[in-house]
C-alpha cells in the first residue's frame, strides 16, 4: 500500500511539474521580442541581422512555436536543458553546480530556523500574554517587515564591514587559489548568509508554532496531563509540542522554498557563488536558457520539498496512515 | 467502612469565569462532604455546573476563574497550596476521569507511555517497570491483549476501551479520591453496563464522586446522591431517598422526565449564571412556586435522616 | 468546548489620563493606521513637500547633508531627501495595487471553491497547488527583464504571479458558512448561487479578506522594491530599492555614505512594519478570543 502511495505521489509531482512546465514555457514564449536579439543586443549595440539569424537558428526559434515546445520538454526530461548563452555550457550543468552551493546555505538554515522557531513558538504560544510572549512576538513582526536585502546589507555592514568577525563577501579567501579550498574558510564565509536566510525564514514558523500552540493548549489531553500532578515544562515539552508541531511540517517545506527566492538577494549581497546569484548574473546579460533553467530547477526545489515533508509527516503523526 | 472524619469536606464554595458579557457563577456556596469509601452520584443537566465542581476540587480550572471557599482533603485546604504541593495531590491522592475519552488521551503518545508516565512520576518506577504496571492496569481494567494495546495509539481504541483505559490512567496511584465525570456518556447500552459494573468492583474502597447525568448509573454505584441546579444543590440525602421520594420539585421534575417515569419534560429552560433570578433559581419554572419562593433565596432544610433540600415548601 | 489549559489573553493596558485606557491592542492599531496614512499623504503631495526634483541635479555628487539637501546628494547630484519622498508613490502603488490584484483573484478563487465544494472544490485546490509549485518571484523576474513594463502592469503581474496564499484560508472559511444555517435557508427560498455568493457570503469573509490585502500590501511592497534593487524597477520613477542597490554599488559602505543607504531601507522597513502591526492587530480584533465555556 506504501509502494502504490508514493508511487501516486510521484505521478502526481511529475504531472504538477509538467503543467508549471508549460506554463511557464507559454508565458515566457508570448512575450513581445524575443531573447535572441535581447541578448546580443546586451552585448553588441547593434546586431548585425546574419549573427541574429545565425543565432536563431541554432537555438530553435525559427521553427513554429509548437515544435519548440516539445522539443523543449522531451529535452527536459532527458536531461537536456539548453545551453546557456553566457556560460557556453549545458543549463543543467551550470545550474547542478551552483544549486550546490546554495544547498550549502539553505539547509543549515533550514534545520535551525525550524528548531529555533519550533522552541520559541511553543513557549511563547504556550505563555501567551506574558512579557516573553509580548517581547517574542513584537521582534518577530519587526524582523518579518524587515526586506531580506536590507537586512543582508545591515548585517554584512555590522558584522564584516564593522566588526570584522566576518569576511566581505565570497565563499572562499583568496589564499584558496594555493591552498585548495579549506572547509572551515568556506563556513566562515557561509556564516552571515546562514544567518541572514535563517533569520528571514524562522518568524513563518514562529508564528505558524504559536498559534498551533495556542489551539493546543486548550486541548482535552493538556487536561489529563495536568490531572496526572505532571508540572507545566513537561506538559508543555512532552505533550503540547508534540502536537503542536504538526503543521509546521508544512511550514518549514513552505519557508525552505520561500528561502530559494530570497537566496536571489542573499547571495547577490554576499558574493555567495549560487542560485541567487546565478538569477542576478542571468537577468543582468538576458541570458534566456540560463533563466528558464534556473526556473525549472526552482519548480523542481518546491516539488521535492513539498514530497519530503509529505512523507515525513506519518512519521510524526501516528493518526495519518501513509496514503492519506 | 467509613470513618468520622469525612476525606473531602467542601465549604461555601463559589467558582466564577469572567467574561465579557459578565461573571459565569458556575457554582455559588456549595456545600458538601464525602466519606472514605462513600461514592456520592452528583446529578445535573449540562451547565448545572457539576463538572466545574468537579475540576475546581483538582484547581484544573482556567487560570482567570475565581474560586472563593474551602476545600478540605484531609484537614488540608486544596485551594490554598502552591502549585508544587497540588501537583503531588493530582494523580496520587485525587485522581479524575474526564469527560470526553474520545480527546483525554494525548493522540501522538502510546497509551501505555501515558498511564506509564504517572506511575513514574507518583511510584518512583522506571522504564519496563512502569510499562509492566501500565499493562497490568489495563488488564485490571479488562481491556483484552493489554500488553499489546498497551504499544497502541489511542485512536486504534474503541470508545469502550478508550474509556477504561481512562481509568486505568486514573487509578495508576491507586488514589484515595476518585473523581469520574459522566464516564458512560455517549457509549451504548451494552459497554455502559459493562463500565458501570468495573467501576463498582475496582472502586469498593474508594471515595468517589461521580459526576452524571444518568439517573440509573446513580442509583446502582451510589450511596449518596446530590442533585444541582444553576449552580447550586438543591437536594442531596441517601439514594435511595432522593431518588424514589424526591422532595423538591427539581428531583421530581428530573425523575418525571425519565422515559420509564412518564417522559415529562420540566418546561421552560436553565437560568442564566450571570444573573440569576433573586430567590430560588428554580422558581421560574416550578408548578409549586408561591409569592415567597421569588423573593427569598432557600438554604439547605432537613427534610429526613440525611436529607436536604433547597426549597421554600419545606422550611 | 472547554479551554481549561489556555493561559488568558492579558490585555496590555496603558492608562493615558484619568478615565482613559487605552488597550495596548487600540495603540498598535490606531499608530500603525496614523504612518500608513502618513505615508499616503507623502505620496500624494510630494511634488509639494519635495524640496527639488529628484532627477534634477541640484548640487555636487556625493555631498554630505546640509541645510539644504536634508540628506545629502548621490553620485548624480540628485538630492537624496527629494528622491526619498517621491519614491514613496512606487512603494504604495506596488503594494496597494499588487494586493488588489492578487486579493480580488484569491477571494473569487477561494469563493467559488468553498462554496461549490464537492469536485468542483477539490479540482480548484488541486489546480492552486500546481500553480504554487511554480517559483513566483523568479519567474516575476524574468518577465519584467524582458517584458520591461512599467510600475503600474509590474504591480498587477505581481499580484497575478504572487497571489495565491490567501486561497486557501478564504475557502476554509467559505466552506464553513456555506453550510450554515442561512445560507442554506437562502437557497431553500430559491435564491441564485451568484446571489448567495455576492449578497450573502461576501459580506461575512470582508474582515478576513481585509487582513489578507494589508498583509498582501506589506508583500508587495517588499518584493517591489526588491525588484528595484535587483536593477529592474521602472527606470523613470525613483524606487527605493534602486537606491539601496545604487547606494550599496557606489562605495555607499566603503565610503560610509549613511545618508544614502540608511533612509531607504528605513523608510521601507517602517511602511512595511506598519502594515504588518495593523493587520495584526485587525486580526486580533476580529478573532474570537474568549471561548465560552460549557460544563
Amino acid at each position: 500500500m506504501r509502494l502504490a502511495y508514493v508511487l501516486r505521489r510521484l505521478l502526481y509531482s511529475a504531472l504538477a511539474f509538467g503543467i508549471s512546465v508549460t506554463i511557464m514555457f507559454a508565458i515566457l514564449h508570448f512575450m513581445p521580442g524575443d531573447y535572441i536579439t535581447q541578448y546580443l543586443e546586451a552585448i553588441y549595440t547593434i546586431a548585425p541581422p546574419e549573427v541574429v539569424e545565425a543565432y536563431n537558428h541554432a537555438y530553435g526559434l525559427d521553427r513554429p512555436l509548437i515544435e519548440q515546445y516539445f522539443s523543449y520538454l522531451i529535452g527536459v526530461l532527458q536531461g537536456d536543458w539548453g545551453y546557456s548563452l553566457s556560460y557556453s555550457r549545458p543549463v543543467l550543468d551550470v545550474v547542478c553546480e551552483k544549486l550546490v552551493w546554495t544547498l550549502v546555505l539553505l539547509l543549515p538554515a533550514t534545520v535551525l530556523s525550524a528548531i529555533v522557531g519550533i522552541v520559541i513558538g511553543a513557549y511563547s504560544g504556550w505563555k501567551r500574554g506574558s512579557k516573553a510572549d509580548i517581547v517574542l512576538l513584537n521582534g518577530m513582526i519587526f524582523l518579518r517587515a524587515i526586506p531580506s536585502y536590507w537586512l543582508a546589507l545591515v548585517i554584512l555592514i555590522i558584522f564584516a564591514f564593522y566588526l570584522g568577525f566576518f569576511p566581505l563577501g565570497g565563499y572562499v579567501s583568496l589564499s584558496a587559489l594555493d591552498t585548495g579550498i579549506d572547509p572551515l574558510d568556506v563556513m566562515s564565509h557561509a556564516a552571515l548568509p546562514i544567518f541572514t536566510l535563517f533569520l528571514f525564514s524562522v518568524t513563518g514558523i514562529y508564528y505558524l508554532m504559536r498559534n498551533s500552540m495556542l489551539m493546543t493548549a486548550g486541548e482535552d489531553y493538556i487536561v489529563t496531563a495536568r490531572s496526572k500532578g505532571l508540572d507545566d515544562p513537561t506538559i508543555l515539552w512532552r505533550h503540547a509540542v508534540r502536537n503542536a508541531m504538526l503543521p509546521t511540517v508544512t511550514m518549514i517545506a513552505f519557508q525552505c522554498a520561500r528561502m530559494l527566492a530570497g537566496s536571489i538577494f542573499v547571495e547577490t549581497v554576499f558574493s555567495w557563488p549560487g542560485l541567487g546569484m546565478l538569477t542576478y548574473e542571468a537577468i543582468e546579460v538576458r541570458d534566456f536558457p540560463l533563466l528558464q533553467g534556473i526556473l525549472l530547477i526552482d519548480t523542481l526545489f518546491v516539488i521535492v520539498a513539498n514530497i519530503g515533508a509529505d512523507m515525513i509527516y506519518p512519521f510524526i503523526d501516528p493518526r495519518v496512515e501513509v496514503g492519506s | 467502612m467509613t470513618t468520622d472524619e469525612p476525606l473531602l469536606r467542601v465549604r461555601g464554595l463559589k467558582v466564577g469565569f469572567p467574561t465579557s458579557d459578565g461573571l459565569v457563577k458556575a457554582s455559588d456556596a456549595i456545600d458538601l462532604t464525602i466519606r472514605t469509601g462513600e461514592t456520592l452520584a452528583l446529578l445535573g443537566e449540562t451547565g448545572s455546573g457539576k463538572t466545574v465542581l468537579g475540576m475546581a476540587i483538582l484547581r484544573l480550572l482556567q487560570p482567570n476563574t475565581r474560586i472563593e471557599g474551602e476545600i478540605l482533603y484531609r484537614g488540608r485546604d486544596l485551594l490554598s497550596l502552591p502549585e508544587r504541593e497540588m501537583q503531588k495531590v493530582r494523580g496520587r491522592e485525587i485522581a479524575v476521569v474526564l469527560q470526553n475519552s474520545g480527546t483525554s488521551f494525548n493522540p501522538v503518545l502510546r497509551v501505555g507511555d501515558q498511564i506509564a508516565e504517572a506511575i513514574t512520576l507518583h511510584r518512583g518506577l522506571k522504564g519496563p517497570d512502569a510499562e509492566a504496571a501500565a499493562v497490568d492496569l489495563l488488564d485490571r481494567v479488562r481491556i483484552a491483549d493489554p500488553a499489546r494495546m498497551a504499544r497502541e495509539y489511542p485512536h486504534r481504541f474503541s470508545g469502550g476501551m478508550r474509556e477504561r483505559a481512562l481509568i486505568a490512567l486514573a487509578l495508576a496511584c491507586n488514589p484515595s479520591f476518585l473523581i469520574a465525570d459522566e464516564p458512560t456518556r455517549g457509549l451504548d447500552a451494552v459497554t455502559r453496563r459493562e463500565i458501570l459494573s468495573l467501576f463498582s468492583e475496582i472502586n469498593r474502597d474508594r471515595s468517589v464522586l461521580f459526576i452524571t447525568h444518568d439517573i440509573e448509573a446513580a442509583a446502582t454505584l451510589a450511596a449518596r446522591v446530590a442533585v444541582m441546579y444553576a449552580g447550586e444543590i438543591v437536594e442531596i440525602g441517601p439514594v435511595d431517598a432522593v431518588l424514589s421520594s424526591p422532595v423538591h420539585p427539581y428531583t421530581r421534575g428530573l425523575l418525571g422526565s425519565l422515559p420509564e417515569r412518564g417522559m415529562r419534560p420540566i418546561p421552560g429552560s436553565a437560568p442564566s449564571l450571570i444573573a440569576p433570578p433573586a430567590g430560588c433559581r428554580f422558581s421560574p419554572r416550578c408548578t409549586f412556586a408561591v409569592g415567597r419562593c421569588e423573593k427569598e433565596h432557600p438554604g439547605l432544610v432537613e427534610v429526613g435522616p440525611g436529607h436536604y433540600a433547597r426549597c421554600m415548601l419545606y422550611d | 468546548m472547554r479551554s481549561f489549559g489556555v493561559t488568558p489573553h492579558a490585555r496590555s493596558s496603558i492608562r493615558v489620563w484619568r478615565w482613559v485606557t487605552v488597550s495596548g491592542h487600540n495603540v498598535a492599531l490606531y499608530l500603525s493606521l496614523g504612518v500608513i496614512l502618513v505615508y499616503c499623504a507623502i505620496a500624494l503631495f510630494a511634488p509639494v513637500i519635495a524640496p527639488f526634483d529628484p532627477f534634477a541635479m541640484s548640487g555636487s555628487p556625493l555631498a554630505p547633508p546640509d541645510a539644504t539637501h536634508l540628506l545629502g546628494t548621490n553620485d548624480l547630484a540628485q538630492d537624496i531627501f527629494s528622491r526619498l519622498i517621491w519614491g514613496t508613490r512606487a512603494t504604495l502603488i506596488l503594494g496597494f495595487l499588487g494586493a488588489a490584484v492578487s486579493v480580488v483573484m484569491d477571494t473569487i478563487i477561494g469563493i467559488v471553491a468553498g462554496y461549490y465544494g464537492g469536485r468542483v472544490d477539490e479540482a480548484v485546490m488541486r489546480f492552486v497547488d500546481v500553480m504554487m509549485t511554480i517559483p513566483a518571484f523568479p519567474l516575476l523576474l524574468v518577465v519584467t527583464i524582458f517584458f520591461r513594463p512599467g510600475i503600474y502592469v509590474t504591480a498587477v503581474i505581481m499580484g497575478l504571479f504572487g497571489g495565491l496564499n490567501g486561497v486557501r484560508i478564504i475557502r476554509s472559511q467559505v466552506l464553513t458558512l456555506a453550510v450554515s444555517d442561512f445560507v442554506v435557508g437562502t437557497k431553500a427560498l430559491g435564491a441564485g448561487d451568484g446571489y448567495i455568493m455576492g449578497r450573502h457570503i461576501l459580506p461575512n469573509i470582508l474582515p478576513l479578506v481585509g487582513v489578507k490585502f494589508v498583509t498582501s500590501a506589506q508583500h508587495f511592497m517588499l518584493v517591489g522594491i526588491g525588484l528595484g534593487f535587483l536593477g529592474i524597477g521602472d527606470q523613470n520613477l525613483v524606487d527605493w530599492g534602486q537606491m539601496i542597490e545604487r547606494a550599496s554599488q557606489n562605495g555607499g559602505i566603503i565610503l560610509g555614505l549613511w545618508w544614502w543607504l540608511i533612509p531607504p531601507g528605513l523608510a521601507v522597513t517602517v511602511i512595511s512594519l506598519a502594515l504588518a502591526w495593523f493587520a495584526y492587530a485587525w486580526e486580533e480584533r476580529i478573532n474570537p478570543r474568549f471561548q465560552v465555556m460549557r460544563v
